[in-house]
């Protein structure tokens, strides 16, 4: 056993056997669907992310009911402070007066929004380096993993201060971006061993014989069975962005025309309230906290999917 | 000795990287938008002083100079004056370090220590009560967001119960007053280590208590586990001189690897409790606009990093033979 | 009193699929300082019998029927701290080497000492150092070794190491599980070899299990022949593999190459075992059988003597 393998803990293994080329897991969605749907744990996750995008969806009600129910705009004419849960405001107001409900809704969509998208371009970057490297492998395959190395061990909240220090207030768009190409690394990694198992596969090479061009090969062969590894590592770097994004804002730094929840724990802090007003506190965290769960049970249950070693076997007693 | 050659290697790479950083940062820094002398010069300096520091730093010459003597800066230890607080960013630096170093290696021994004792013994009870529960509640401390939890804590037990400091590192009446013996001065830190403890730890324990109990069930199933009970070893030797040993492996290296996320939480504790480190200064001086701090807190902290993952893999050879021999 | 008698030992395993019927009514007897061989393909049973004798049964599993007397004592009823105390010293086991049987954090030397430490408490330090060198001696290993990890070691050294680890409190039963699967052929030749010194100078009573007839063949006086978790003959080895009665040892004895004598075509067994989850109800080897079926799919076979000392369980022999 060489340092490499004793090195890296259960991340590396191969997942799953595919013997066919193309969309393996495609046909077999209905089998996975079973599966999944055994495992509590992943379908109390999958509940709680239906319950967030139900929020994120119910995000553009309030203001059409009343602007004051704006989350960043809206005043209540009537309240300029603070104050508890009532029948008008479900969870109170702000220090200005504004609804922490609506507040909350809208947080929803920006953690979804930035989450999504944020992951949703690491792991596209990710796929494809990891696939080029264990493809091309050598000089290539040492180049883009020196990379990955030195992309993963800084830390990312860190890096992103030093930028906003540089290039000032960040946008949600810039962060997007900017979180994408820092959490790249982790997923190139896992691509890249899944491609060199795929790459010994004998449709592969019966390709590479009969003449298939690299990018035929790649497309038309590997991606479409390095496709569910990617879309597992999607939920994991979707709450990393999530994440970040809080804790920009809670420290002062995220975007100042968006109200996402670490945002509302910025104000919370600032202004002082943090002892005064638990209607304000709550919320936001538990929801951070929530939606981290979920997306790491749904996570888990889907690892547990596409690797079959990781299904528990029942004994009987 | 592979080890040697492992360690030599290891070095090298994280002095590389460590390179790439430093000139990243240069280069960043080169591209912010506006006068590049700003990010080195106080809007409030006199134009001598900005004279005198433009030939510092090498800003009326060619790009690679400058460069150059960016590099030469970094190795004598010159990284300018901090704009806010008027003095050698070194100096501030200096005092800054050994608090961080304090209060992260401290909890990061705690819950790393902590994870792989529970889940060892998690592993071993598996499937009973505490085994669903531990798992689970270590599960939902993970996923708690740090600053949220940091605020709930300070409100709980140290507003409401006043158990706990709200922030610093120290009560001026303990350490100014010339009574005060070293114990008590120990003591006065501790306590307010307290809070800022209980919030990494909380966070982060639960995620090697699962790796460790995931791996203690994998070794659990090893040939080499069938032969120790073959030879009639008690269990609990079984568990601790056979099995624990060998499953201690992986968590160690997933340490490592998570290194830049605790460090992200290290930061975020500090600045939540005022603790006079290196990442509240980090953060401090960006939202200042303290050009020369913010630089050199980051390659500082980088510099901690990469150390402490070198740190990690020399552990880890030490624990595993088939890297020493 | 022989040192080893297994009486219909049956052991079922509950699995989420259902009830695997691992081992049926399985009878073996061990005489003093004799080699006993068992073979059979995988999935037989082979290793749930060494599991059994060494009381190393998985937690899901049942023995319904029959007793394991070792040297008089019933393995079968007693607690688990008996056991361990039996285990190692009376019956050891040496594990394949292929096999991660030895912790790789852990020197050689120190794991073999265990063993020696974990039965003779009032042994000092010397005297376990000294059983080490002997043990280096019985089994031609260098004790300057012992200082070395399993990693550093190559796979006859390391089967060797295992078997000084078994022999560490003088047993006087040895089961070899697949003790030469995984080395090459010369390094096993000289493992069996040595395998079969020390039984003659310790006089040891060894149970070798193997896939591999040959193995059974060079090393064992009696054998015993496993399918789906029967035995289906038994006698002296010379007997059951020049004359064999069971149709499934000569199909066995068909599909394996000989040297010597005519070039033949082999003729491997069509079908495959059946499924243990759910077995034939009378004999387990008739899907597979070239005799003609009769009472056989329907009545269990009987174990009968059909020469000296040599049994089969079957109905189509004719005595």
């Amino acid at each position: 056993m060489n340092s490499q393998e004793t090195r890296s803990p259960s991340r590396d293994k191969s997942h799953g056997e595919y013997h066919k080329p193309g969309m393996h897991w495609l046909r077999h969605l209905g089998e996975n669907w079973a599966i999944y749907r055994r495992n509590p744990m992943g379908l109390a996750g999958l509940g709680l992310l239906v319950m967030f995008a139900l929020m994120a969806l119910a995000s553009f009600i309030p203001p059409l009911i009343d602007p004051m129910y704006h989350p960043m705009s809206g005043v209540d004419p009537e309240i300029d402070r603070s104050l508890g849960p009532s029948a008008k405001h479900w969870l109170g107001t702000d220090f200005m007066g504004r609804d922490i409900f609506s507040q909350l809704l809208t947080g929803a969509r920006v953690a979804f929004l930035i989450g999504v998208s944020a992951a949703f371009m690491a792991v596209a970057i990710g796929t494809l380096v990891g696939m080029v490297a264990g493809y091309f492998g050598r000089a290539v395959d040492t180049l883009l993993m020196r990379l990955a190395d030195i992309v993963m061990v800084l830390p990312g909240l860190l890096v992103i201060l030093i930028l906003s220090s540089v290039f000032g207030q960040l946008s949600i768009w810039n962060l997007v971006i900017i979180v994408g190409l820092l959490k790249w690394a982790g997923v190139s990694r896992v691509i890249r061993s899944q491609t060199l198992s795929l790459k010994v596969r004998p449709y592969v090479e019966a390709a590479r014989v009969a003449g298939a061009s690299h990018r035929r090969i790649l497309l038309r062969h590997i991606l479409p069975n390095v496709l569910p590894l990617s879309f597992l590592y999607m939920t994991f770097g979707v709450t990393s962005a999530i994440l970040i994004e809080a804790a920009l804002s809670f420290l002062g730094f995220g975007d100042p025309s968006t109200v996402s929840w670490g945002m509302m724990l910025q104000w919370i802090w600032k202004t002082g309230h943090m002892f005064r007003a638990p209607y304000w506190l709550l919320p936001p965290g538990i929801c951070i906290s929530l939606i981290t769960l979920s997306f790491y049970l749904v996570g888990r249950a889907m690892d547990e999917v596409l690797n079959p070693r990781l299904r528990k076997e029942v004994l009987e007693q | 000795m592979n080890l040697r050659k492992f360690l030599i290697v290891r070095t090298w790479q994280i002095l590389i990287t460590f390179f790439i950083v430093l000139t990243l940062l240069f280069v960043l820094f080169r591209m912010a938008p506006g006068d590049p002398l700003s990010t080195i010069a106080d809007p409030l300096m006199t134009q001598e002083e900005v004279e005198i520091l433009k030939a510092q730093f090498g800003l009326d010459q060619p790009l690679h100079k400058q460069y150059l003597l960016y590099l030469w800066n970094f190795i004598r230890g010159e990284f300018g004056t901090s704009f806010y607080y008027r003095q050698p960013v070194v100096q501030i630096l200096a005092d800054r370090l050994p608090k961080t170093v304090l209060l992260f290696t401290t909890v990061t021994i705690l819950y790393a220590l902590a994870g792989i004792s529970l889940g060892k013994m998690l592993a071993w009870k598996r499937g009973s009560l505490l085994d669903t529960g531990m798992s689970f509640l270590g599960l939902l401390t993970h996923t708690f967001f740090l600053p949220w939890l940091a605020l709930l804590l300070i409100w709980v037990f140290g507003y409401q119960l006043g158990w706990f400091p709200l922030n610093g590192i120290v009560s001026p009446e303990v350490w100014l007053d010339p009574d005060s013996g070293l114990l008590l001065k120990v003591l006065d830190v501790l306590h307010h280590m307290a809070l800022p403890m209980a919030v990494l730890f909380l966070t982060h324990f639960g995620g090697y208590t699962l790796v460790m109990r995931s791996t203690m069930l994998e070794t659990l199933r090893e040939d080499y586990i069938l032969t120790a009970r073959a030879k009639g070893l008690p269990e609990r030797i079984i568990r601790n001189r056979h099995a624990a040993p060998n499953a201690s492996l992986p968590v160690v290296t997933s340490l490592g690897l998570s290194l830049a996320f605790s460090i992200n939480g290290g930061a975020l504790t500090e600045t939540i409790f005022s603790w006079p480190g290196l990442g509240r200064e980090l953060v401090s001086s960006v939202a200042q606009g303290d050009y020369p701090l913010a630089q050199a807190a980051f390659l500082l902290i980088a510099a901690f990093v990469l150390l402490s993952n070198l740190l990690v893999d020399i552990i880890y050879a030490y624990l595993d033979p088939r890297i020493r021999y | 009193m022989k040192p080893l008698q297994v009486e219909n030992l049956t052991v079922h395993y509950l699995t989420a699929r259902g009830t695997v019927r691992a081992l049926e009514k399985v009878c073996l007897e061990l005489n003093s300082g004799e080699a006993l061989g068992l073979v059979g393909e995988s999935g037989c049973g082979k290793t749930t019998v060494a599991m059994a004798l060494l009381g190393l049964l998985a937690p899901n599993a049942r023995v319904l029927e029959g007793r394991i007397q070792l040297e008089g004592r019933d393995l079968l009823s007693m607690d688990p701290e008996e056991m361990r105390a039996i285990r190692w010293k009376k019956i050891a086991m040496v594990f394949q080497a292929a096999m991660n049987a030895l912790n790789p954090v852990h020197r050689v030397g120190e794991q073999i000492l265990e063993a020696i430490r974990v039965h003779n408490g009032n042994m000092t330090e010397e005297e376990a150092l000294g059983r080490l060198q002997e043990l280096c001696a019985m089994v031609g290993l260098d004790p300057a070794r012992m200082k070395d990890y399993p990693h550093q070691f190559s796979g006859g050294m390391r089967q060797r190491a295992v078997i000084a680890m078994a022999l560490s409190c003088k047993p006087s039963i040895l089961v070899a599980d697949e003790p030469t699967t995984a080395l090459d052929v010369v390094v096993a030749d000289q493992i069996l070899g040595q395998l079969r010194r020390l039984q003659v100078e310790m006089g040891l009573s060894i149970l070798y299990i193997s896939h591999d007839i040959s193995v059974i063949a060079r090393s064992c006086d009696r054998m015993g022949v496993m399918y789906a978790g029967q035995l289906v003959e038994f006698g002296p080895t010379d007997e059951v593999l020049e004359t064999p009665l069971h149709p499934y040892t000569q199909g066995l004895m068909r599909s394996y190459p000989q040297i010597q004598g005519p070039r033949k075509r082999l003729e491997p067994i069509p079908g495959e075992p059946p499924n243990l989850l759910d077995p034939p109800k009378g004999c387990r080897f008739c899907p597979r059988c070239p005799e003609d079926s009769g009472v056989c799919p329907s009545e269990r076979p009987q174990w009968i003597e059909y020469h000296k000392d040599h049994f089969a369980l079957c109905h189509r022999i004719r005595g």
